[in-house]
């Protein structure tokens, strides 16, 4: 079995001590994309802003590799563990430009800004522009290929489809299967289009109302779309 | 790069290659009146550079104007002056824990220590490095314990906290060594050297030299380093730079040691040239903060051309008034920041960046007055003790009633402006200065009556509130507040320090006492009631219906539908616009609301001290008005009436002197200390305080009654 990159056991977080999410027990392994589903609200981005040391943990652990969350003032630390968290308003830097973006994917060492051109070639010209004025699609490549450059071991992606034009997310979504296989990083996906999250996904969770109502091999939930449905309370059912 | 400018900067850059162009043709005709004063201004403009890359340095760590960098500048340069001189380190003034018992005892149980001695007089080296690491400690506080917890705060509450810092580190200063100006022995080789035939001192081409290895040093820091880029991320967006692994807030902090570490270093390097005073660095900081706008807060490199720029064209100006004397003598000079801000601000137009904030802390509430019967009999107590105090009680409180208001009136005014509409100004004590000077000039010299004179003179405020209040339509935040200090510097060195406009005779001006229906009511005319003594209760008197009036529009005010839509446009100034408010003139009417208190108050000034000069109604009154409001609640009338209380010499203060303690030298000291923690904790003000002690106070009688009812009701 490969690595285990983060544990969530019996997890309650929220804000100003309210638990948002009750119960939520995970896991992500090195090498498999997760996907987090649920409907609006259901307390997917607040569980990924807790893994990152941004939320208030109430009750129950996360450990990342081996390790506990720090307090929000060392929240820092995390990403130098090699968890890349791509927040779901993108966490894209508007005054710098696109090669600065790139520079800051670690905070030591040598940055192979190659490497995310090699991933995304339409960022080669576009070095020089600032992240304010580039278009929404160009926005997601960056910050997919800052985290790729990055050299995670864990990457979470927040509602990368947030925004963006049916083709564009399209072609983003296997890249993101592309950086799992290819650099054995773990990868936890949180989304809205379900179908297209899981065709790229090993596994998947839904959440609901902050409740883990539905886990599995992501071929089985897309197998019992029915039920799948049914977990998000028919929410969704218009999309699709 | 022609390409990425807009019109407006295409427009500029033409006229500044031509103004170049013509300078140096100017400069092969005449060298003395083209070459020499470019080469003197340079030596002062190199100052007004350093202060400039030290704000932007502070500003891209934490989207602060630090209206104290200045008085950062000054402080440090004291501490080096005082351990060159005689070793000796000054303690901040700290009040003596052990002051209260002494106080009962009688005896002093400790001489609290002013300085601690470090030897005999030390050399310059080993100075510098304690002097900076004073600087380094600043710049640490200011960050852990002002501004970091201001991250998310609205701009108000930062640009007070930093004018806070401005009125403490300054009254540290004087509290520690006087207000008189201080020298001290050069640092770098000063004497002359000749450049193309004109002398110059050497140690000015050497601080000349320094900033602009700063500048470049800090140009390629911000820009190419990995920790430059990253502490711009985390000005733009802390919570986004954190999860890429970067402390933001060390990287804030750092910025923070080295803006201030600059101010200091500045300070130090040009104490030696042109002596120190406690606000030297803080006068200097105004065309520095007009430099660093030019350079949009953001790029070392234009601030610090622009702060050259600035220096040049000071002398350049200096030396054409002198030669041509047909140049009108009506203050351009002095007046150039304000122009070059204004200019700065029309062709840009567009706002600073501002710090990316998760959350923006919400600004102090505005409470509507309630009228309930409970109040009525609340203000009627208060109004009689007011009334007591003003006209019967011994001459020192009576005196204190008059300030405190004539503060109630002024801070008034910034509870419209800037409580209600939320934009700063910090131009109010110039706009009273307008009316305490047309007041004299209508009345006391053309002759006219108190009923013509005063609204007159409220007038000629509203009119140049609202001339100065044109910039607010494209400008907010910050930028505005900067935009308004320079146009009561203007308003102050074009109308106020000089003889033409208002007709000042040896700086000062004279203002005889009002007279009504043939009564004369001046503070020293005869009163029938109270002991005689100067000053009377007449004037009080008046002043006191006065402040009540201006209180009860302004209660109305609030309750209308202008102050519904000033509080639309103060929370959002889009949705205000979606809803149909004409924000553009919501803004000038509260500018202009604002200006006939400031300028009635100045009014009232002049008749209540007869004789006055500029000071009065310069930028540091004007700063501390706007401070003292803020302490007292800037956005409710109860807010303003604690301000006037707190006002220096205010009934609050001769209280605190008769009964307590000699409050008198320690004032700004006080109120920069109390500003900062007000600004930091709570945004209410003492108003707000007390209201919610009142609420609490109130929720707990309830609740102690409720429990009584319940439990006659198990019986």
């Amino acid at each position: 079995m490969s690595e285990r990159l983060l544990t969530i056991e019996n997890l309650d977080t929220g804000y100003d001590g309210v638990a948002v999410v009750r119960g939520l027990s995970l896991h992500v392994d090195a090498g498999e994309v997760v996907a987090l589903l649920g409907p609006n609200g259901a307390g997917k981005t607040t569980t990924l802003m807790t893994i990152s040391g941004m939320g208030q943990i109430l009750n129950g652990s996360v450990t990342i590799m081996g390790r506990p969350v720090p307090r929000l003032r060392q929240a820092h630390r995390v990403a130098r563990w090699g968890v890349i968290h791509v927040p779901e308003n993108r966490g894209l830097l508007y005054q710098l430009t696109v090669r600065e973006n790139l520079q800051l994917a670690k905070t030591s060492g040598k940055v192979d800004i190659d490497r995310a051109v090699d991933f995304f070639p339409a960022l080669g010209p576009l070095m020089n522009r600032r992240g304010g004025l580039l278009s929404g699609g160009e926005q997601q490549m960056l910050v997919l290929g800052r985290a790729i450059v990055a050299e995670p071991k864990l990457m979470m992606v927040d509602e990368m489809s947030l925004g963006l034009a049916p083709v564009i997310y399209e072609e983003l979504m296997p890249v993101v299967r592309r950086i799992a296989d290819e650099t054995g990083a773990g990868v936890l996906l949180v989304e809205q289009h379900v179908d297209l999250a899981l065709e790229v996904s090993d596994r998947g969770y839904v959440l609901n109302h902050g409740d883990l109502v539905m886990q599995g091999a992501a071929s089985d939930l897309l197998a019992d779309r029915a039920l799948l449905d049914a977990s998000y309370l028919g929410v969704e059912s218009l999309e699709d | 790069m022609i390409a990425r400018l807009s019109p407006a900067e295409r427009i500029s850059v033409a006229a500044l290659g031509a103004l170049a162009l013509a300078w140096i043709i100017g400069a092969g005709l005449s060298r003395e009146l083209f070459f020499d004063p470019v080469l003197f201004g340079l030596g002062s403009g190199a100052i007004i550079a350093a202060l400039a890359i030290g704000l932007v340095v502070a500003f891209r760590a934490s989207g602060v104007i630090n209206f104290g960098h200045g008085a950062i500048a000054t402080y440090v340069t004291y501490v080096y002056v005082s351990l060159v001189g005689d070793g000796q380190y000054p303690v901040p003034p700290i009040p003596n824990p052990l002051a209260p018992i002494e106080g009962i005892v009688g005896i002093e149980i400790v001489d609290f220590p002013t300085f601690i001695s470090l030897g005999d007089s030390m050399g310059k080296v080993p100075a510098l490095v304690i002097a900076l690491a004073t600087a380094a400690v600043l710049g640490l506080i200011a960050h852990f314990a002002i501004f970091r917890p201001l991250r998310y705060a609205p701009v108000l509450a930062k640009v007070i906290a930093s004018v806070g810092i401005m009125l403490f580190l300054q009254a540290a200063v004087v509290l520690r060594f006087g207000a008189r100006a201080k020298a001290t022995e050069p640092i770098f080789p000063d004497d002359p050297v000749d450049i193309l035939g004109a002398r110059v001192g050497q140690d000015r081409l050497w601080v000349l030299g320094t900033v602009i290895v700063i500048t470049a040093a800090l140009w390629v820091l911000f820009r190419f380093t990995r920790f430059g880029i990253a502490t711009r991320a985390g000005a733009e967006n802390e919570r986004f730079t954190t999860l890429l692994g970067f402390n933001a807030d060390f990287q804030a902090g750092v910025s923070w040691v080295m803006a201030s570490v600059l101010a200091g270093l500045v300070g130090i390097l040009v104490a030696p040239i042109t002596g120190v005073t406690p606000n030297f660095f803080t006068v200097l900081l105004i065309s520095s903060l007009g430099a660093a706008l030019i350079g949009r807060m953001s790029s070392f490199v234009i601030a610090a051309a622009a702060g050259l720029m600035l220096g040049v064209v000071d002398q350049e100006l200096f030396r054409l008034e002198l030669e041509w004397g047909w140049i009108p003598d009506i203050g351009i000079r002095r007046a150039l920041p304000f122009v070059v801000i204004a200019l700065a601000m029309v062709a840009r137009g567009e706002s600073l960046p501002s710090r990316g904030a998760l959350t923006v802390e919400r600004l102090p509430e505005a409470y509507v007055p309630r009228i309930t019967r409970g109040r009525m009999v609340g203000y009627g107590a208060l109004l009689a003790v007011a009334f007591w105090l003003t006209v019967f009680a011994p001459f020192q409180y009576r005196a204190g009633m008059q300030n405190s208001m004539i503060g109630v009136i002024l801070a008034l005014s910034l509870v419209v402006v800037t409580g209600y509409v939320g934009q700063i100004s910090l131009m109010q004590m110039a706009l009273a200065g307008i009316g305490a000077f047309s007041v004299a000039s209508f009345g006391t010299q053309a002759g006219m009556p108190l009923f013509i004179s005063l609204p007159l003179a409220v007038a000629a405020g509203v009119g140049f509130g609202l001339i100065a209040a044109i910039p607010s339509l494209r400008t907010r935040g910050a930028s505005l507040a900067i935009v308004t200090l320079a146009s009561g510097l203007a308003m102050g060195e074009i109308f106020f320090s000089r003889p033409g406009w208002f007709g000042l005779d040896r700086g000062v001006k004279t203002t005889e006492p009002p007279v009504l229906f043939g009564i004369e009511f001046g503070p020293n005319s005869d009163f029938i009631f109270g002991d005689g003594k100067i000053p009377t209760g007449g004037y009080g008197l008046f002043l006191l219906v006065v402040g009540a009036l201006c209180c009860i529009s302004v209660m109305r005010l609030r309750r209308s539908r202008l102050g519904e839509q000033m509080l639309a446009v103060r929370a959002n100034e889009r949705a205000a616009a979606a809803a149909g408010v004409n924000v553009a003139a919501i803004k000038l009417s509260a500018f202009a609301i604002s200006s006939v208190f400031a300028a009635l108050g100045g009014a009232l000034i002049a008749f209540n001290v007869g004789t006055y000069g500029t000071d009065t109604f310069g930028i540091f009154a004007s700063l501390t008005v706007l401070a003292f409001a803020y302490l007292g609640g800037i956005s409710t009338i109860g807010g303003a009436i604690t301000a006037g209380t707190l006002f220096s010499e205010g009934i609050g203060i001769v209280v605190t002197n008769e009964w307590f303690i000699d409050v008198g030298p320690y004032t700004a000291y006080v109120a920069g200390f109390f500003l900062i923690g007000t600004a930091v904790y709570n945004n209410e003000g003492i108003d707000g305080f007390q209201r919610r002690q009142f609420h609490q106070l109130g929720r707990w009688l309830s609740r102690r009654r409720g429990r009584r009812v319940a439990e006659t009701a198990d019986v």
